[in-house]
């Protein structure tokens, strides 16, 4: 009984600070239709920031508290809403997402700048010296006390805010109709920017509270603000009272399960990823959305070459591959086998994201199974490719099976519920924490792919195998179909196409793709680590294509060259400067101004030579200013 | 809101069994919140006729559309298709029976060209229906037919909404339906390509094929419509042939209410 009402009481607590970090999100999504990925990382600024104002310079409490929640977190929402999310309006949601999680690994990277990961820091509880108190045979501390006292607090000053104050009533109408709401006087745009500056202070107060609970680590506390995602989806990422609950549900459900698990067995590997299996199962029942299309404006979809040429451009590829395996010291063939493995990854993506219009946060995912089955069983014989790519092939059947009605920010979201659930459940169970997997690399008999060199030239094979396959694709039968999707699902329902089937299948061939290159990644680098395939490290591998160019070539390879050259460029920087994540970050961030990324600027690059040197393009690809509709677009984006 | 008139009263009851009764609705409502869309709905278009579904704006045609294609769920009634009632069918269930549609906000596959549109939806048409025909041909005939041989390569989203539109009729009849559905196919034509269209129509309806069609050109409506329903605040407030639609009273009513 004691055990239980301890959990209990550890569950509303935990609760309460889920209910925190929801209610945020929610006030942000409602009134700006954008779902902020980075509010978890808000919330480990917040307290980490207070850390630095009340522990390293001694500040008293209530300043410090003042400073972070009152003036910084909000200063903070503000300028992000001015500088990323108003620019977004009318934009896809696929760019919405990318933005918001260009913004969540830029904050980690600088977290890690200004505080360095290797320092020890303790945020004390408050009251930490105050005596608990006694209820019967239960002990409560003061800090519990206060965190539940802060929560209800919220809550009935939201419920009044929202139902009694001029601004909280102006912003009910910005989330009914913007436009009805601008014409009473009210600037959407204003209220959007309040509405983000409060959700920050609640991510900061979340972070603050959750912070002495556990440690003050950069992605500990990030996580698990994250984890309050999933009660910001009970409430449907409307309904305030509902997130509360949700909250509350989660908390007890995290805590019960925690203290009741037995030990070994499945249950107690899936204890740590409840709350992302709650997620993922939340929105599975959310009710379907109508089949619609919201992209007014797709991105500009570069030539596509044919045959011939992708099979030239291979060659010299190939070429080239081979020059540089005789050239390239030991150290420059590992990056260079790990950019062209990285691009079979991003190959994977383009076939998925780019060509059928699908997010996914879990492909770092597939390429961990991939690496997980060719370390466990295939001892890097050809049957170890077949293994790694048919559970690569499972899982991502499974993924599409359940998120078949999902499309846009549900399926993104649940995507990175399956990655972050299968980082927490799976990976770090298997390899352990801290702890490495052995792969063999890949032999073909009668092949020497033993050595550096050898594999380096292996991988340049493979990609270009992989690439002019996705290409022929692309030009195909089901490279139609998977544009159509893209274009327009509803179009395509009422052609008679099962859409349910078309993306079971683009899931399977993509995640068989990326698990072949999970085989290929284990081999390169001779042992794996659950942190190889962490869920920020999926957000990152979205984030590159993005960069390069979602629906090209040239942008998977350009991408996965810049990501296999961080480790490189960070060795030459402070340790400390995460360039990983500030880079791609920053990168990420700014394609809000150009959505076509590097592969878009080459193809258009290479239309407009053609244009110059006389001949007509290949296939027409009408540039994009010639579109009125994109001009249109564009205005709106600036 | 109007009262049922004469001609809704006097229009033959049919049997979505009977062989000619390609599509039926019936007593379809849709309610959005507290809107109702659509009210009590009944409609019927005929092999080998083309219907007219008209009405002011915000009537509840489009709503209608996506009933009957699947793509919104009615809150009562039913749809039957070719004798079968697919009331509880997925979207490309009930296309496979033989149905196509096109839509006022255009639905078109953006980043393909013309040819393109065409040729995926009779691919996909051949792919359903396994009926062995070269989707290659039939995209050919097709882009001949609805007058898009001149701009077959180019990409749909770069052309004007007009043609566009016929991008959609085409791709519909790729997939070779006996029930074809059209939201206002003549908005943004000039007026030969209007006429060119209602001849189509015409042409199409002598096939065999059932055509409804959500139109606002008065005179395309009249002229090439077999019969018409005239909805207004989601209710059927009349039926009947252009003749008798054009002097239903209630229809005026409904018309010049709406324009003043």
């Amino acid at each position: 009984m004691t055990t239980f009402l301890a959990l209990t009481t550890l569950g509303i607590v935990v609760g309460c600070i889920y209910g925190l970090t929801a209610t945020g999100l929610v006030v942000t999504y409602t009134t700006s239709g954008i779902f902020n990925f980075a509010h978890g990382a808000i919330g480990m600024m917040g307290a980490f920031t207070y850390w630095q104002l009340s522990v390293a310079w001694g500040w008293p409490v209530w300043l410090s508290l003042v400073a972070v929640l009152l003036v910084g977190a909000p200063v903070f929402g503000a300028v992000v809403e001015r500088v990323l999310i108003r620019p977004l309006h009318g934009s896809s949601v696929d760019l919405t997402i990318v933005i918001t999680l260009g913004l969540l690994l830029f904050l980690i990277g600088l977290a890690n700048v200004l505080w360095k990961p290797t320092e020890a820091r303790v945020l004390p509880a408050f009251f930490a010296g105050a005596t608990p108190l006694q209820i019967g045979s239960l002990s409560v501390s003061i800090n519990q006390v206060l965190v539940v006292v802060v929560a209800i607090v919220v809550a009935v000053g939201l419920r009044v805010m929202f139902s009694r104050t001029r601004v909280g009533i102006a912003m009910r109408g910005v989330v009914d109709d913007p436009d009805l709401a601008a014409m009473t006087g009210v600037s959407p745009a204003r209220i959007q920017q309040l509405s983000w500056a409060l959700g920050s202070s609640l991510a900061a107060l979340a972070g603050i509270l959750l912070a002495p609970l556990v440690t003050l680590n950069i992605l500990t506390l990030t996580l698990l603000v994250i984890n309050g995602y999933a009660a910001a989806l009970f409430g449907r990422l409307k309904s305030l009272p509902r997130t509360a609950v949700g909250a509350i549900i989660l908390g007890l459900l995290v805590n019960y399960a925690k203290g009741y698990t037995p030990a070994g067995g499945l249950l107690e590997q899936l204890q740590p990823a409840i709350p992302m299996i709650f997620l993922f199962f939340l929105l599975i029942w959310i009710p379907a959305a109508r089949l619609r299309t919201s992209s007014a404006a797709g991105t500009a979809a570069p030539t596509v070459p044919g045959l011939r040429q992708s099979v030239l451009v291979g060659a010299a590829l190939v070429l080239l591959a081979v020059v540089l395996s005789q050239t390239l010291s030991a150290p420059n063939l590992l990056i260079g086998g790990r950019a062209f493995i990285l691009a079979i990854t991003l190959l994977s993506l383009v076939l998925l994201t780019g060509y059928s219009g699908q997010v996914s946060l879990c492909h770092l995912t597939f390429v961990g199974l991939g690496s997980y089955a060719m370390g466990t069983w295939g001892g890097g014989s050809l049957v170890g490719v077949v293994f790694a790519v048919l559970l690569s092939v499972l899982a991502g059947c499974l993924v599409a099976a359940f998120t078949s009605r999902l499309r846009g920010l549900y399926l993104a979201l649940a995507t990175f519920a399956f990655a972050k659930a299968m980082d927490e459940a799976f990976f770090l169970r298997e390899l352990g924490e801290g702890g490495t997997l052995t792969v063999q690399r890949l032999q073909i008999p009668g092949v020497a792919t033993e050595s550096d060199a050898a594999y380096f030239l292996l991988s340049a094979v493979i990609f270009t195998a992989a690439a002019i396959g996705v290409l022929a694709i692309r030009r195909g039968r089901f490279g139609r179909q998977l544009t159509a999707l893209s274009d327009s699902p509803a179009a395509c329902a009422t052609l008679g196409v099962n859409t349910n089937v078309t993306k079971l299948v683009v899931f399977a061939c993509s995640a068989g793709l990326a698990g072949l290159s999970g085989a290929l990644f284990g081999g390169l680098q001779g042992t794996v680590s659950a942190l190889d395939f962490n869920v920020l490290g999926s957000l990152s591998l979205l984030l590159a294509l993005r960069i390069g160019g979602v629906n090209t070539i040239t942008g998977a390879l350009f991408g996965a060259t810049c990501f296999a050259l961080f480790p490189t460029l960070q060795s030459h920087v402070p340790a400390n400067l995460q360039l990983a994540y500030l880079l791609t970050g920053l990168a990420a961030v700014s394609i809000g101004r150009d959505p076509d990324g590097f592969g878009g600027q080459v193809s258009k690059l290479g239309a407009r030579l053609r244009a110059v040197r006389g001949t007509p393009p290949s296939a027409p690809s009408p540039s994009t200013a010639s579109r009125p509709e994109l001009e249109e677009a564009r205005l709106v984006h600036s | 809101m109007s009262t049922p008139s004469a001609a809704t009263l006097q229009s033959p009851v049919f049997d979505p069994r009977d062989p000619d009764v390609v599509l039926s609705v019936q007593n379809v409502s849709v309610k959005f919140g507290g809107v109702q869309a659509v009210n009590n709905a009944n409609i019927t278009a005929l092999k080998g006729q083309v219907t007219g579904l008209i009405g002011p704006n915000g009537a509840g045609k489009t709503t209608t559309f996506n009933v009957i294609t699947g793509l919104e769920q009615p809150t009562e009634g039913q749809v039957w298709i070719a004798g079968t009632d697919v009331s509880r069918l997925a979207p490309y269930r009930r296309a496979r029976l033989g149905m196509a549609r096109t839509f006022q906000r255009l639905e078109v596959f953006g980043t393909l060209t013309a040819h393109d549109n065409v040729l995926a939806a009779a691919e996909f048409r051949r792919a359903w229906s396994k009926d062995g025909s070269d989707p290659r041909a039939v995209a050919h005939e097709i882009l001949d037919r609805v007058g898009l041989r001149g701009v077959a390569h180019e990409r749909v989203d770069a052309l004007p909404t007009g043609l566009a539109r016929l991008v959609e009729l085409g791709r519909g009849l790729a997939t070779r339906p006996q029930l074809l559905l059209l939201d206002e196919p003549g908005s943004g034509l000039d007026e030969t390509e209007s006429v060119a269209l209602g001849d189509l129509l015409i042409e199409l309806a002598a096939e065999g094929m059932a055509v409804l069609v959500v139109e606002h050109d008065v005179d395309l409506v009249m002229r090439v419509c077999d019969r018409i329903h005239v909805l207004d605040f989601g209710q059927v407030i009349c039926v009947g042939v252009p003749r008798e639609v054009q002097a239903d009273p209630a229809v005026q009513a409904a018309y010049l209410g709406a324009e003043t």
